[in-house]
């Protein structure tokens, strides 16, 4: 059932629909001794880095330097935030992800009220009562990412899966530095993809009036490019909404955030 | 008396034959201001060169101890320390107490060849633990007129003095 309501949660809150934004945020971005342990929060939230719902960690996964998937060593499941540890036992760049498989919903009405089936458009066939308009089955996929790196950085927990949305890290998440562009690179199924809107906020909007966030979109062969003006963590927040080549569903409803930290000059 | 003349033509020559930089050297004078505080520890401290394009040619000193503070030094870390573990042992020395330390750069890279001349950057890096960072730069010439220069004191750092003669 929690796993059910995660995922409902990570299918839905990214998308516009839902104003919480999942996030993943880990202790450490840089770290400079072999063998430390890295801790990372999990929370969903309309603040950035203020916790307000804890997630469940089950889907949290860190690939090491190497390539390899692994889950976490211990984790905690709280009521703001959620939490897990592991050891970092290799030196190179970490991926540390939540994402859950891609869930299709369809969505119609029925005496006047908008309602709502798990089920993609195979399925939706024997489930949809008789009266049902307006249908539309979405697919929708979210995921949360941050990157870590022990000593020297390296590519390969960055490699993309050529599944859904996605950022290519052409400017390394360990050289993203306040004052320097950045560029990364959009791509759906491995693809380009132009017009995916882009919210990019940072930490201490609870501190300031001004919440400081940025409307970017990707420009027609996929490309993000910004400056982050000021040190400290910051969250991208991606989303994708489109007519969809799935033969399972009409449209497809992709989000991505990516936590990062722009260095001291 | 014909060899004394010999040998003496030879060195001249020697002697013009060598490139302008080889006398040339950056004498740096940096300090490491007394802080009054609760907790003091010694700050971490890197020196090191830059070319123009931001690209670390030459570390002059690296005073530090355990390697999980090293990350710390942020500019240092990003720029040399996390990729050459090598040179980072190799230029490590003690920790230091506050006052006046002096340094010096001859033109060479890291592995001992003369740089080209132009623009360069001398960059001190400290950082204290449950303290702060401070980055002093100055650009300089290299194989340039002699000059002198100064950066004002941070809060981790007195004041910066570059000469290059």
């Amino acid at each position: 059932m929690k796993k059910l309501m995660f995922s409902a949660l990570l299918a839905l809150c990214s998308a516009s629909v839902c104003a919480h934004t999942l996030w993943v945020l880990p202790s450490h971005f840089v770290l400079s001794a072999e063998d430390s342990w890295i801790s990372v929060d999990v929370s969903a939230a309309n603040m950035t880095f203020v916790a307000d719902r804890g997630v469940n960690p089950d889907n949290l996964a860190i690939v090491f330097p190497d390539g390899e998937r692994h889950d976490f060593a211990q984790s905690y499941h709280g009521k703001r935030k959620s939490q897990a540890d592991h050891q970092l036992t290799m030196n190179g760049t970490y991926r540390v992800e939540l994402a859950g498989p891609a869930r299709y919903f369809t969505f119609f009405q029925e005496d006047g009220q908008r309602r709502r089936i798990m089920a993609n458009k195979k399925e939706r066939l024997a489930q949809l009562p008789d009266d049902a308009t307006d249908v539309v089955t979405t697919r929708s996929r979210g995921r949360a990412l941050s990157f870590i790196s022990v000593n020297a950085p390296n590519q390969t927990a960055l490699a993309l899966s050529n599944e859904g949305l996605e950022l290519k890290l052409l400017t390394h998440p360990a050289d993203v530095v306040a004052t320097e562009p950045v560029r990364w690179q959009f791509v759906l199924d491995g693809e380009p993809v132009a017009d995916v809107r882009v919210e990019l906020s940072r930490e201490g909007e609870l501190y300031r009036d001004d919440a400081g966030r940025e409307l970017l979109s990707s420009d027609g062969n996929g490309y993000l490019s910004f400056t982050p003006q000021v040190p400290g963590r910051y969250v991208l927040e991606a989303s994708l909404q489109q007519d969809s080549q799935d033969p399972l569903a009409d449209r497809i409803r992709e989000s991505l955030t990516l936590t990062f930290e722009a260095a001291l000059p | 008396m014909k060899t004394t003349i010999g040998s003496a033509l030879v060195g001249l020559v020697w002697l013009a034959s060598l490139p302008a930089q080889a006398q040339q050297q950056v004498e740096i004078s940096l300090e490491l201001p007394v802080i009054e505080t609760a907790q003091y520890y010694r700050p971490y401290v890197a020196v090191w060169i830059e070319d123009e394009a931001q690209q670390p040619v030459r570390l002059i000193a690296l005073w530090r101890k355990e390697p999980d503070w090293l990350k710390d030094i942020r500019r240092f870390w990003r720029k040399i320390g996390r990729s050459d573990t090598e040179l980072v042992d190799a230029r490590t020395g003690a920790t230091r107490t506050p006052g006046r330390y002096q340094l010096s750069w001859d033109g060479l890279d890291d592995s001992g060849q003369p740089v080209p001349a132009g623009q360069y950057t001398v960059l001190v890096e400290a950082s204290r633990e449950q303290g702060g960072r401070s980055l002093q730069r100055q650009t300089i010439q290299w194989g340039g007129n002699a000059q002198q220069y100064t950066q004002d004191a941070m809060p981790e750092l007195g004041e910066l003095k570059i000469t290059l003669n």
